[in-house]
């Protein structure tokens, strides 16, 4: 038993140092770590949009081919009506305008998407800021960032346009898809798959492969579950609606609604839990100590994991690791180190000599313990 | 930051080669046009003169060339396009390879689940209040149909009106609050009211030299009060007074008139204010999501090494975290002790004992240490009785 337990605490003090050693590369990561979707999310937006973009200059360029091939028809036979040649080249004419007229739209429209990526780039690089009054702002903004999308994905459709009132997170949100799935949902809820129809229509070739690179190779449990979704799939297809209405018994329809939320997030490449969710683990965990647990007198004011709902949800987090001691006063709240150096009551109580001084010196030299509420003189406590 | 340098470098150069292939579509297309244009008046004129020749060439031009270039142009611009997907993807490449996809394998995916989602709902709501955006949280009250009682929204509603008009330079209304609570004020050692009619006294002077009587007034009525504890910054707000007709701006007083001096009293403003209320000075969402971003790259990194040792039990453990995450100082809230010699941190059950030379080890390290009824402090050379240890709290 004593053996094992020195072998974790190798394992540990080994971990350590390779993260030690790791440690300057990690330094400039807090961006990376939960930024992905900030990024991704606009990205899978122009990609789509370039796609859109291809097809239309696609069929613009088959137009124009069509109507040349018309006129090297006229050209080639041997009647040579003028009249004919001249308005089949106004013809051409028209449809190479068209051309042009649409691919400098569509263009115009992929980099106003490429745009978007450009601004959030921008945006987190202000992270890097030397001013700690900026980095305080940006930090609050991540928040709103964070909390948008978390209200976001949970429904909260009238909270959210609450938040981007007088903000600047609009546009590093993202709030346009969420605002789609918001148009789907309602349509759905009033048992109109329509719109869901349309948007899987618009996302076809993404939802197959997205299913051929998910579904395979799941579970028979997961069986049903694959086959709704496969049957979702099946309806732009099938215009023919009437054979899957059963499916869609009275009961299904929220469940309709939550699976079209989920499809929706794993199209962006959203993960299931929000960001906002890790974040408020990973920073819950950093926090928590066994004092936030030892009932109200050990509490901090100031501490999250004290206070009343975070204590709760961080009941079933790990705690942080400490290999070094680290001591706060009691009382005060300050660092206890050489300029503030713990001192030890009679009772085995320890407190800041700073704050103890000043109780004494209020009230001619004793001090009240605030744990046990014992009296001692200032002269009793004992450095160490 | 490399990483967003390095997708920004690939989103301008997506940029740069739609903007080129929009340029160069358009330029291109305009030729064509204005040659269709030219040989189409020309077939026309052709006709009026009735010249077999003329039209005979203009149609051989039209056919061999201009019909030709067309097709041919059209066809590459729709292939350049095509072509700029390798462009666009290497953006998602770049995103891909510098940012991190998967930050979720770092938590438990359940982690709303069981009634948790109501309870996250009222700290965020909490959080709004505090920050003075009460109609998010009152949406968000009605969204969710969360419980929040009343008095949960009262002083945060009056704290936030306050610090509104202190942030426009009114002092009247944080004045009156300090007023009101100035017996529990001072009962925490707080200088806010002093702080305040200090400030009120500067504006007054900083107006100009017409206003130096009313200022004297001022701190007559108000500053005289406050001698006893603040003898000094007194002194120098008097002192100040010589400086007025020459500029205070070029006095050893300049710093009275600084701006930071506005920053300086919200802060001191929410800082005595929460404490009076007993709450905390910062947002305690706030805290949890900067200290969550700060351990997230750290977790994710210790997350891979232990995957490649094969060591998946460790993050299991809901005990603690595999890895020390330093947060700074002012996020530490708690003393801490991990024993020098096993390292662990004190528990309930194994916790700091003070041995009678002074130095403090964990009582599990104590109970290893001793062999028979003798014990040898790790650290000097006493040797002393187990018994004689004593249980010390931090």
């Amino acid at each position: 038993m004593k053996f094992s337990e020195n072998i974790s605490v190798f394992n540990l003090v080994f971990f350590i140092n390779l993260y030690l050693f790791a440690y300057n590369k990690i330094k400039a990561s807090e961006i990376s770590s939960i930024e992905h979707p900030t990024l991704k999310v606009p990205y899978e937006v122009l990609n789509k949009r370039f796609r859109l973009a291809q097809k239309s200059i696609d069929r613009e360029l088959c137009h124009v081919t069509n109507a040349v091939s018309e006129l090297e028809k006229v050209l080639i036979s041997d009647t040579k009506d003028k009249n004919q040649i001249t308005s089949l080249i106004g013809g051409v004419m028209e449809k190479l305008n068209s051309f042009k007229r649409k691919a400098e739209d569509v263009t115009q429209e992929e980099i106003e998407c490429g745009r978007v990526i450009k601004r959030r780039v921008e945006h987190l690089k202000e992270h890097d800021s030397t001013s700690p009054a900026v980095i305080c702002q940006w930090r609050k903004l991540r928040l709103d960032r964070l909390l948008m999308e978390y209200v976001l994905r949970a429904g909260y459709y009238n909270t959210a346009s609450e938040l981007i009132k007088g903000s600047p997170i609009k546009d590093l949100t993202n709030l346009d898809i969420f605002l789609v799935a918001n148009d789907v949902e309602i349509s759905l809820k009033n048992k109109d798959t329509s719109k869901c129809l349309a948007w899987c229509h618009d996302n076809k070739s993404k939802l197959r492969k997205h299913a051929r690179k998910h579904f395979t190779g799941q579970d028979q449990a997961q069986m049903q579950a694959v086959q709704q979704c496969m049957a979702l799939l099946a309806f732009p297809v099938n215009t023919d609606v009437s054979p899957y209405k059963e499916l869609f018994s009275e009961s299904r329809w929220d469940g309709l609604v939550t699976q079209f939320r989920e499809e929706n997030l794993n199209l962006f490449q959203i993960s299931t839990p929000s960001a906002f969710s890790v974040a408020l683990q990973a920073g819950l965990s950093a926090l928590k100590t066994p004092h936030c647990y030892r009932g109200p007198l050990n509490h901090n004011p100031d501490c999250p994991v004290c206070q009343k709902n975070l204590n709760e949800l961080a009941s079933s987090l790990p705690y942080a690791h400490c290999s070094q001691s680290r001591l706060v006063c009691h009382i005060s709240g300050e660092q206890l180190n050489e300029h503030n150096q713990p001192l030890m009551l009679p009772n085995g109580y320890v407190y800041g000599q700073k704050a103890l001084e000043q109780m004494a010196s209020e009230n001619d030299g004793f001090v009240l313990c605030p744990r046990s509420h014992q009296t001692f003189t200032l002269v009793e406590a004992e450095k160490y | 930051m490399d990483a967003c340098v390095a997708v920004e470098k690939e989103v301008d150069k997506v940029l740069c080669k739609f903007t080129a292939f929009q340029d160069r579509s358009s330029l291109l297309i305009r030729g064509l046009y204005s040659d269709l244009e030219n040989i189409k008046k020309q077939i026309d004129e052709s006709e009026a003169s009735d010249d077999c020749f003329t039209l005979r060439d203009s149609i051989n031009l039209l056919q061999n060339q201009i019909l030709a270039r067309t097709k041919e142009i059209i066809t590459n611009l729709s292939t350049e396009h095509r072509d700029l997907h390798s462009s666009v993807s290497k953006v998602g490449k770049a995103i891909d390879k510098n940012f991190t996809a998967d930050f979720a394998c770092v938590s438990h995916e359940n982690f709303f689940d069981e009634g948790k989602q109501d309870m996250i709902n009222e700290v965020i709501c909490r959080h709004y209040l505090r920050e003075g955006c009460l109609n998010v949280a009152e949406t968000l009250i009605k969204d969710t149909g969360i419980d929040m009682p009343e008095d949960a929204k009262v002083p945060f509603l009056e704290l936030n009106c306050i610090l509104t008009s202190l942030k426009v330079h009114d002092l009247e209304p944080a004045l009156e609050w300090a007023k009101k609570n100035r017996e529990k004020l001072r009962a925490q050692k707080s200088s806010l009211e002093f702080k305040l009619h200090r400030l009120a006294y500067i504006t007054l002077i900083s107006e100009g030299q017409h206003r130096i009587k009313e200022a004297i007034e001022y701190a007559r009525r108000h500053l005289t009060g406050f001698v006893h504890q603040h003898e000094k910054a007194i002194q120098t707000l008097l002192g100040c007074l010589l400086y007025v007709r020459s500029g205070l701006e070029n006095s050893p007083y300049a710093d009275l008139l600084s701006s930071c001096q506005w920053i300086e009293i919200c802060e001191v403003f929410t800082r005595d204010a929460c404490a009076l209320l007993g709450l905390s000075v910062e947002s305690p969402l706030a805290v949890c999501i900067n200290a969550g971003c700060t351990a997230l790259p750290v977790l994710l990194n210790i997350k891979q090494v232990m995957q490649q040792q094969q060591v998946h039990n460790m993050w299991n453990s809901k005990e603690e975290l595999p890895i020390e995450i330093d947060l700074g100082q002012n996020y530490r809230y708690h003393s801490i002790f991990a024993c020098p010699i096993l390292r662990q941190q004190s528990t309930e059950s194994n916790p700091p004992m003070r041995l009678i030379c002074g130095h403090i080890i964990s009582r599990d390290a104590l109970n290893k240490l001793t062999t028979g009824n003798k014990l040898k402090c790790p650290y000097c050379p006493v040797e002393q009785s187990p018994s004689d240890a004593t249980h010390i709290y931090f």
